[in-house]
């Protein structure tokens, strides 16, 4: 699948995961943008179109992906929840309708299944339910 | 003998309150011997005072008896204790409802244990609220058992996140090396292989019973992502279990099995219908793990020694003669026939 003309945001604080992650998004096309923290993602939403965005859930010192779901799903930008702790995240990220990838998964598979999301439909589809 | 002279007192003291005939006997003797500390208490005076308390009572609460009768329960109360337990206590008493609530309570001594307190209303024969009825066990030990599950629980699924965090780095770093090397193709082919493995190990968490484990669990996580290919996958096989060391066998082997069907056979583009049957079972002697890998309904191709000869092939041969194992290829009409033979200790 084709990212062309995509930006795609990449959320994760584990450096190889993210640079694999960032490898695979660009072979597809896509113009990345990454972030290691919620806050640099939150400004990176701020200051650029963002298309759709790869999240992990747990994320260095204790901090979750809650706070960027919350702001995406706010501005009607697809996304889906990377993660390695389906049990424990779960209750993390209750709330969220947003589909799983689960970690480890090829680096392709997920960009594609992110990109896939931009071919299923608009956000307006897709129902958020904020807890 | 005499256990206890607590009754006694009691009867002497509430003289309208008589345990009777034979049945009060033995009603006496059961309240002293038993080991479930039990009171009674006055729910007509304000203060809802302690009339009566046994042996049991006194043992568990390091009280004595003359500490206990004439106080409100609420003396085994101390800093730690949970107000909203004790104020579902409080309703259920006003409401003369029966109620259990777990409470932290303090002994005379100052140690604390967690006390099953069961609350429910007497009524005499005329239907009137005599006593309060209050029974007391104490179980701390059931709490940290349940405490210690819940640990044991929430450290096997940190672990089981570490492990997978640990995989996707590894891949990770495979998948960027093949690339900044050029060799994306063979570090997505070595990528695929450490995956199929990190989700054979992931399922294996969950099992305490002494290095064996249940084949069945690792052998679906290493086919879940092909389930994808819906209806096409068909899996039988159940509580065959084996030691931890086979798992990197069976899911390898499976794995190639897989990549196999997806180039070449049952889940080839060219075959739309095509299906895999895949089972497992451990044969009688208990000395091997017997899978049945059959695909059904392909395209079938031209010359299988073309495929014979592959690199993941010539993998899995000598993977499983390494540890004492075999596989059977038959290549029919519409697909592979595989029979794998895993060799397993008995775990009985």
């Amino acid at each position: 699948m084709s990212g062309a003309e995509v930006t795609l945001l990449i959320l994760e604080d584990e450096p190889f995961i993210m640079l694999d992650l960032e490898m695979a998004a660009e072979d597809s096309g896509c113009t990345v943008l990454s972030s290691a923290n919620c806050s640099s993602a939150l400004s990176q939403v701020e200051s650029n179109k963002v298309d759709i965005a790869v999240l992990d859930v747990s994320l260095a010192a204790g901090e979750t992906c809650l706070p960027v779901a919350h702001e995406l799903a706010h501005r009607g930008i697809p996304f889906l929840l990377h993660t390695g702790d389906l049990v424990g995240d779960d209750g993390k990220v209750r709330g969220i309708d947003a589909p799983v990838v689960v970690k480890p998964t090829v680096s392709n598979e997920v960009i594609d299944t992110a990109l896939a999301l931009l071919e299923n439909g608009s956000r307006a589809d897709r129902s958020y339910a904020a807890e | 003998m005499r256990f206890d002279d607590a009754p006694e007192r009691f009867r002497s003291g509430h003289p309208g309150d008589t345990f009777s005939g034979a049945s009060g006997v033995l009603f006496e003797q059961a309240m002293a011997q038993t080991r479930m500390a039990i009171c009674l208490v006055d729910p007509h005076d304000e203060d809802l005072p302690i009339v009566f308390a046994n042996r049991a009572f006194r043992r568990l609460t390091g009280y004595s008896e003359e500490e206990i009768v004439g106080r409100n329960c609420r003396f085994l109360q101390g800093p730690r204790t949970d107000p909203e337990a004790v104020a579902r206590l409080r309703d259920a008493i006003k409401n003369e409802d029966v109620v259990v609530v777990e409470l932290l309570n303090y002994r005379k001594n100052g140690t604390t244990f967690w006390n099953a307190l069961h609350v429910g209303p007497i009524y005499n024969n005329e239907g009137e609220l005599v006593y309060l009825f209050g029974s007391q066990w104490d179980v701390s030990d059931v709490r940290a058992a349940r405490a210690e599950e819940q640990l044991a629980r929430e450290m096997s699924r940190e672990l089981s996140h570490r492990m997978k965090n640990m995989f996707a780095v590894i891949s990770g770093i495979v998948n960027v090396t093949g690339r900044a090397r050029g060799i994306s193709e063979e570090a997505g082919e070595i990528n695929s292989r450490i995956q199929a493995l990190g989700r054979a190990y992931e399922t294996t968490l969950d099992e305490t019973s002494g290095g064996s484990i249940d084949i069945g669990e690792a052998i679906r996580a290493v086919m879940n992502p092909y389930q994808r290919y819906e209806g096409r996958l068909e899996m039988e096989g159940n509580g065959a279990r084996t030691p931890f060391t086979a798992i990197s066998v069976v899911g390898l082997v499976l794995h190639e099995l897989c990549a196999n069907a997806t180039k070449h056979g049952a889940w080839s583009d060219e075959s739309d219908e095509g299906k895999v049957h895949l089972s497992w079972v451990i044969d009688e002697a208990g000395a091997n793990l017997l899978i049945d890998w059959h695909e059904s309904g392909g395209a079938g191709i031209a010359d299988p020694s073309s495929i014979e000869a592959g690199g993941g092939t010539a993998i899995v041969d000598r993977l499983l003669k390494g540890s004492g194992g075999s596989i059977e290829r038959d290549w029919t009409g519409d697909g592979l026939r595989a029979r794998i033979k895993v060799p397993t200790e008995n775990p009985k």
